[in-house]
């Protein structure tokens, strides 16, 4: 029975490592053509294992930025994580706190109006 | 935003995982502390699974985006400084400590 259980235990690891591992495989890619795009902007190459290294220290950082959103929303008494537990995240960085508080507010300012400017948008599509 | 960031899906689903094992976790301890208090209890605190709006998630996104291109940016000061075009592990090295300490 013990052993049991301990097998499955190992089997639960062992998923979540193979999800974890696709999962950081994707976030790479992703990584790559933001790393890449910045890279252009800034006019330099990079090479490709410090592409990789960030990647995964970003992967990394996504993963502690859960633990952190989870609390915070748990310390106020939620069980749903929303923007103001992401700011407070970024509280040790004036610059970064702003710079999300900003990026906040153009999300909460585009919701009601979001299918106001489809319509348009569509509209226009029809003239032309 | 910005054309290039991380797809809203996956950063939830790196979130999901996270949440899902320290939620294992807790009741695994949770097991172990009431295994003769009620039972009761440990059953409802079961389905306490954390979950983030579509916002959160977006704003998560631009968060990760800001630290990549924060990396790529400061790196990218560090080569030029030494006259290289191509960002190599070293100018990485110098701009790392600080980056980690901003993030």
């Amino acid at each position: 029975m013990a052993s049991e259980m301990e097998r499955d235990e190992e089997e639960e690891e062992e998923e979540e490592e193979s999800a974890s591992e696709i999962l950081r495989d994707r976030f790479r890619l992703s990584t790559i053509s933001i790393a890449e795009a910045e890279g252009k902007k800034n006019g330099v190459q990079i090479s490709e294992p410090i592409v990789a290294c960030v990647s995964d220290l970003a992967f990394k950082y996504s993963k502690q930025l859960a633990k952190d959103l989870e609390l915070f929303a748990q310390h106020a008494g939620r069980k749903s994580v929303n923007m103001e537990d992401v700011i407070l995240s970024a509280h040790r960085n004036d610059h970064l706190a702003a710079s999300l508080r900003s990026v906040s507010n153009d999300l909460k300012a585009k919701e009601p109006q979001s299918e106001r400017k489809r319509k348009k948008n569509t509209r226009k599509e029809d003239k032309s | 935003m910005e054309e290039n960031t991380f797809d809203p899906d996956l950063i939830r689903a790196i979130f999901n995982l996270v949440w899902k094992k320290r939620a294992a976790e807790r009741e695994k301890n949770e097991r172990t502390e009431t295994v003769e208090a009620e039972m009761g209890v440990g059953t409802s605190k079961k389905n306490r699974l954390t979950s983030a709006n579509a916002n959160a998630l977006k704003l998560s996104c631009e968060l990760l985006r800001l630290f990549v291109t924060e990396a790529i940016q400061r790196a990218a000061t560090i080569a030029e400084a030494e006259g290289s075009n191509k960002i190599e592990a070293t100018h990485l090295e110098r701009i790392l400590p600080q980056l980690l300490l901003d993030f």
